[in-house]
């Protein structure tokens, strides 16, 4: 099955385990990894990736995932860098994967989308970016392997 | 001149100078507050709420969920000065004579041994609060000369009352005329010192009141 | 516009009116206020009592508008206001006063110390003490249109990606809407979540809204630095938009004193009162769920609980709509101690959030909302401010305490009943 449409990428995310939402949302947020300088945020995505990790491993992940996101957060009336709110948008994917939510896949998907928008806000480069498409070829394979 | 002569003083001409004195303070006062102005509040009240001002003249009295606890004394030193006064000042008979003699006016008095009791409680409330008021590091810092004095000339006519009561010290007609004096040293005092809250806190309770009562916050 | 002493002190004459004179007569310095406030309650120092912290403004009340004041200021006898006194106030008034209004709940004579401070900020502002921080955003907020330096183009990068996700258009510069939408910079950077959880349910509630590319921004600077001119440009963009647009209700987001500058201080800011109504985005939200118009299925199983806004619950009057909204979609709400019109605050509301130098103190002080939250025993709080909740995560991440914290829209949006 080839996914070309977010109505598919969503109904797709949904049938899928709760490991495999964990797994293919980290995909989702590596995807976006670059725009990142948080070793932390690396490490955690790492870690969501796997199939074979443990809950401790999870739960530390998630916690660094969590102080990324925290400490990147940008404070009411502090001037906004589009850059670092790219980042900071990678933290939450890493987050959202993690996290225990209903829908962890497409809330990832979400963030590493709002990545690459704040991406291209930063460098003035229109709004238009092929995120979703690069989420439709990271889930068909996923889905393959 | 003798111990009548200065009653008489006291009872007379003096009196009368505290009172001119102290009326015309309170009218400059208001005047300089009220003078002031204030801008109409142009956006809409979320509910219509009237008397919202009027009744937080009244409510503010009652403390706020959590307060008596955190600040006993202050509450109940406040409540146990402000009730005693109130009763010595309103409801001894020789006072309501004296309300009787100006305003014509007069009401029943309270028994003088409830009054006396009254005046002991306050007494003791302001020995209190003065002794919170030095070892309370916020109001220690927020105190100057006008809070000591305030509360000296307060206490006055509290103790010269109690004293010529109780014929303690001195003669009683000398006694008596050093109460009155002390009184017309507060009536004198009052308009210019903190003292005044007895009159603006019905206009700062109001507004207030009228604040959080356009607001929709019950005060 | 340079700022000089001589137009502060001039600033302090202008704003002390009638309620100010009264609130200066009345205080008895009984102290109370330092009881109630977040500041001297977390700290035990007491330079943090509400009512010293407006020191320098009611000695130019008392030297100018006392007949005993002007004499003694005549003869010499009282200390004028001076430059340095005001440097070391500055921190006093804007770092450790987030005007939340509780000590004017509390002090027993009814001064509204909150409205002071207020009100003595003009004259800070004017004369150069207002932090550095603050005034970058009010400048931004003036060149940009954004405290946080947000652009229009911003905004509707957000609105591709809401429309992405939801599948549902976003309407900009509708004419006649009946709702014109305000964001917060906030949300825009952060919270797109706000903007998809709106989209949804007013579709699904039927309601005809929009934004406008004048006036995306409800914030306003201005207003917490302390400088009415600007708070006044602010406040017209807002106006001029919701005329043009014919607009009946503007809707303040999830911010605090977003809905203060709009709701309370707009139409006095702009002399007139508004012909379009301003509601919080929980009144509409309320009133949509009165009506039926506001389905949701399900109940969140999670105890959770809601952090009390300053400026939507004790100054705005928001009180009854947040749990009559929880109570549909909550399981297990629990309220915190001081739940309400007490409730404390986060510590970063009135520009504290901004300012840099404040971070150390906002994060000490958290320490009562820490207590608050471990009293209800949840993991899940909700509020309906977005710098509230930036604040509280920061300090929840700073006491180690795993406490999720979510938009009330944005919780509503989860249980919405879609599609019917």
């Amino acid at each position: 099955m080839t996914i070309t449409n977010d109505s598919e990428f969503k109904s797709a995310i949904a049938k899928l385990p709760r490991a495999g939402q964990r797994q293919v949302g980290a995909r989702f947020a590596e995807s976006v990894l670059a725009l990142c300088k948080d070793a932390r945020v690396k490490h955690a995505i790492a870690t969501a990736m796997r199939a074979d990790t443990t809950e401790d491993e999870l739960a530390a992940a998630l916690d660094s995932a969590k102080k990324a996101s925290v400490d990147s957060f940008t404070l009411c009336g502090k001037e906004c860098d589009w850059n670092s709110q790219a980042g900071h948008f990678v933290a939450e994917a890493a987050l959202a994967c993690l996290k225990s939510g209903t829908t962890p896949a497409w809330d990832a998907a979400m963030h590493a989308r709002m990545a690459r928008t704040s991406e291209s806000i930063a460098t003035g480069q229109g709004t238009e970016n092929a995120e979703s498409a690069a989420q439709y070829r990271i889930l068909t394979a996923f889905l393959k392997a | 001149m003798n111990h009548l002569d200065l009653l008489t003083f006291a009872r007379g001409s003096a009196m009368n100078w505290a009172l001119i004195i102290f009326v015309a303070g309170i009218v400059l006062r208001l005047f300089e507050i009220f003078g002031l102005s204030r801008k109409q509040d142009l956006a809409r009240p979320r509910t219509d709420s009237p008397g919202s001002g009027w009744r937080t003249m009244f409510t503010r009295s009652i403390p706020p969920q959590g307060m008596l606890k955190r600040e006993p004394v202050t509450y109940i030193g406040g409540y146990v000065f402000h009730l005693g006064l109130f009763l010595a000042i309103f409801f001894f008979a020789p006072h309501i004579e004296f309300f009787r003699s100006i305003t014509g006016l007069s009401w029943r008095a309270l028994p003088s041994a409830l009054v006396d009791a009254s005046v002991v409680a306050a007494i003791v409330a302001l020995f209190v609060l003065l002794a919170h008021r030095l070892n309370n590091p916020v109001k220690r810092m927020l105190s100057g000369f006008g809070d000591y004095l305030a509360w000296t000339v307060t206490l006055l006519p509290l103790l010269t009352g109690y004293m010529a009561y109780h014929h303690l010290m001195l003669e009683y007609t000398l006694m008596l005329s050093l109460h009155i004096f002390s009184v017309e040293l507060l009536l004198v005092l009052l308009p210019f010192t903190k003292l005044f809250h007895t009159f603006s806190v019905f206009v700062s309770r109001w507004y207030n009141g009228d604040f959080y009562g356009r607001k929709g916050v019950a005060s | 516009m340079s700022a000089t002493l001589a137009k502060g002190i001039n600033a302090f004459k202008e704003v002390i009116d009638t309620p100010i004179a009264s609130y200066f007569s009345s205080c008895v310095h009984c102290g109370l206020c330092a009881e109630a406030c977040l500041f001297h309650n977390e700290t035990g120092d007491p330079k943090y009592t509400p009512i010293h912290k407006l020191e320098p403004l009611r000695r130019v009340w008392k030297q100018e508008y006392t007949l005993l004041g002007k004499l003694g200021k005549m003869l010499g006898l009282s200390k004028p206001v001076t430059d340095e006194e005001l440097t070391e106030w500055e921190p006093l008034v804007y770092d450790s006063c987030t005007m939340c209004g509780r000590c004017s709940m509390v002090c027993p004579v009814g001064n509204d110390i909150t409205y002071m401070i207020r009100k003595m900020r003009e004259g800070m502002s004017a004369s150069g003490h207002a932090p550095e921080d603050m005034k970058g955003a009010t400048k931004r907020a003036i060149e940009i249109g954004s405290p946080m330096g947000i652009k229009w183009p911003a905004v509707q990068a957000q609105i591709k990606h809401v429309q992405a996700e939801t599948n549902i258009e976003v309407p900009v510069d509708k004419m006649g809407a009946d709702y014109l939408v305000l964001m917060s910079s906030m949300e825009i950077i952060n919270f797109p979540e706000y903007l998809s959880a709106i989209s949804r349910i007013f579709k699904q509630a039927g309601v005809s809204w929009t934004l406008a590319p004048d006036a995306f921004e409800a914030t306003n600077s201005g207003i917490q630095i302390g400088s009415s001119d600007l708070a006044r440009e602010i406040v017209s963009r807002i106006v001029v938009a919701a005329e043009r647009l014919k607009v009946k209700c503007v809707i303040s987001p999830e911010c605090g004193h977003a809905f203060t500058a709009i709701r309370w201080e707009g139409p006095n800011l702009m002399g007139k009162p508004f012909g379009f109504e301003v509601k919080h985005i929980l009144e509409v939200l309320d009133e949509l769920h009165a009506a039926g118009k506001l389905k949701t299925k399900g109940k969140d199983k999670r105890p959770l609980t809601y952090h009390d806004p300053c400026q939507i619950t004790r100054r705005g009057g928001v009180v009854e709509q947040p749990r009559r909204l929880l109570g549909s979609v909550a399981e297990d709400f629990r309220e915190m101690p001081d739940a309400g019109v007490m409730n404390w605050c986060c510590g970063g509301g009135g520009g504290v959030s901004a300012n840099s130098r404040a971070e150390p103190l906002r994060l000490e002080v958290f320490k009562v909302k820490k207590r608050q939250i471990e009293a209800t025993g949840v993991h899940t709080m909700i509020t309906a401010c977005a710098n509230c909740r930036i604040v509280m995560e920061e300090g929840l991440e700073h006491y180690h305490m795993k406490v999720e914290v979510l938009g009330l829209t944005e919780l509503l949006a989860e249980y919405l009943v879609e599609g019917e």
